[in-house]
């Protein structure tokens, strides 16, 4: 026992509360010979993310970041496809590859259509960032959700083996991607909040837009639970008002 | 090395319902695998000790059954969330890697099956005590005093466990604040999973009119929670 090193307790990596608008407040990024060190692979930007965000941070301001920037999306798609395998196991059949395709694809679409107000957002308030920066952040906010939807995977499948009923299934998704997309947008705030923005009102109005968003997107790719006689749906709807018609949806009688 | 593999040893479960948290914090650095046997073990034993008290009353059959079920159901939770778990803790200001925060729950759950299994005796002396397992025992005051005494003895466990988990996660953050965060959402995860795994290994304590069985031919069918809620949505059908 006594040949083990008794470290002292870690130094919590949580991201630190933004600083009040207008002022970039903290200690400023990359002070601590940690967060300078390069993120050379994709396996590595997971465990930095998770662990050391502010060491991301200040990555993406870094010239050559794109190939970060790439590492994480490249983690988004594959996670998000992981992700989407387990959602389509509910259903079975087609859904074991259009669930992961629609789940990745919409994700990223939903991205790329956010992605233009929240650079405006940003010159808005204030802030420096460049546009590479913003995507940068997005990449992160988009790593950081589907890393942790593959933490709730192995729940997801043993749920979606368990019961029939699409609006329940539907709902554990929602809860799980809620939770995560709540992680993401904190790392999304910690960086905006650095870039010198004088307000978070812009932010916090992008973050609205960015749920709504995806919330809409699953409505539009639908079916991603329950399964359809067409891959796309043939009439427009709004997600709401698709939540409410999931609620009288039949039980599958079958996983075919 | 050699003091370090000594110590994990003959008094490693003294040391663990002692609930030491700065040599539990220890056992969760590398170079610690026997800590791992320990725990399993501990859970195996304890568990099954205790899901065979809980079968027992039905039918032997079933308490050998129920033996299996309930450490498989510890052991299945405390993998299912590892995952989810480790990347729960630093996000919430805890700086552990995978390894400590799938042993901390461990230790945890190894506590808290300890106390199951030391219970064990006592609830085997109170179902042989008891009427044998009629379909009208149901209605008697006897099936209702065992499954309170088996939910009593249950969270005391428990609550017991958590407070070992708290004390070992304040040890490893520095911060209670942080533990109890990491402790909370730690337990939401466990609890959401540990309920559907629970719902799909039932009977447990079992039914006088149905049949010995492992599982239900109905295990895979409906959700704990669904039906959580058709119960509720049934109880407030006043008409």
């Amino acid at each position: 026992m006594n040949d083990t090193n008794p470290s002292g307790p870690p130094i919590p990596p949580q991201i630190p509360p933004p600083p009040p608008p207008g002022h970039p407040g903290g200690r400023p990024l990359g002070d601590a010979p940690e967060e300078r060190e390069p993120i050379p692979n994709a396996v590595v930007a997971v465990e930095a993310i998770l662990r050391q965000p502010r060491r991301v941070l200040y990555q993406l301001r870094q010239p050559g970041a794109s190939g970060l920037v790439l590492g994480m999306l490249f983690v988004t798609v594959v996670c998000s496809l992981v992700y989407g395998i387990v959602v389509g196991t509910f259903s079975g059949g087609v859904q074991l590859w259009a669930a992961p395709v629609k789940i990745a694809g919409g994700l990223l679409i939903s991205a790329l259509i956010c992605l233009p107000s929240l650079y405006i957002f940003a010159c808005l308030s204030g802030s420096q960032a460049r546009l590479a920066e913003i995507c940068g952040l997005v990449a992160g906010l988009l790593t950081l959700m589907t890393i942790l939807l593959i933490g709730f995977a192995p729940v997801a499948w043993l749920f979606s083996q368990s019961t029939e009923s699409v609006a329940w299934m539907g709902a554990l998704h929602l809860m799980f991607w809620a939770i995560a997309t709540v992680f993401g947008l904190r790392f999304l705030n910690a960086g905006f909040s650095r870039t010198q923005a004088r307000s978070n009102a812009g932010f916090n109005t992008w973050v609205v837009i960015f749920v709504l968003v995806v919330l809409q997107m699953t409505t539009a790719l639908r079916p991603i639970v329950g399964t359809a006689d067409t891959l796309l749906p043939e009439e427009k709807k709004f997600f709401v008002a698709h939540w409410f018609d999931a609620l009288k949806l039949p039980r599958l009688s079958g996983r075919d | 090395m050699n003091s370090a593999s000594a110590s994990v040893g003959r008094s490693d479960f003294r040391t663990l319902l002692e609930g030491q948290a700065d040599t539990l914090r220890l056992w969760t650095q590398p170079g610690h695998q026997r800590t791992v046997t320990l725990n399993v073990t501990v859970i195996l034993f304890g568990a099954g000790l205790y899901g065979a008290t809980i079968g027992w009353w039905r039918d032997p059959w079933q308490g050998f059954y129920v033996a299996i079920k309930f450490p498989l159901v510890i052991l299945l939770t405390t993998l299912g969330n590892a995952l989810l778990n480790a990347m729960l803790a630093p996000l919430l200001g805890l700086n552990i890697g995978f390894r400590q925060s799938f042993l901390a729950l461990l230790m945890s759950f190894a506590i808290t099956t300890a106390i199951l299994g030391a219970f064990s005796p006592l609830l085997a002396f109170l179902v042989w005590n008891a009427p044998a397992m009629t379909p009208d025992v149901k209605a008697t005051p006897t099936y209702g005093f065992i499954k309170l005494m088996h939910v009593g003895m249950i969270a005391f466990a428990g609550i017991a466990g958590t407070v070992r988990l708290f004390q070992l996660l304040t040890q490893l953050g520095g911060s209670k604040t942080v533990a109890r965060r990491v402790l909370f959402a730690w337990l939401a995860g466990n609890l959401f999973l540990g309920s559907q795994l629970t719902w799909i290994a039932r009977p447990f304590i079992g039914a006088p009119q149905l049949p010995v069985v492992f599982l239900r031919e109905t295990a895979f069918q409906g959700n704990f929670y669904e039906n959580v809620f058709r119960t509720i949505g049934q109880l407030l059908q006043f008409d």
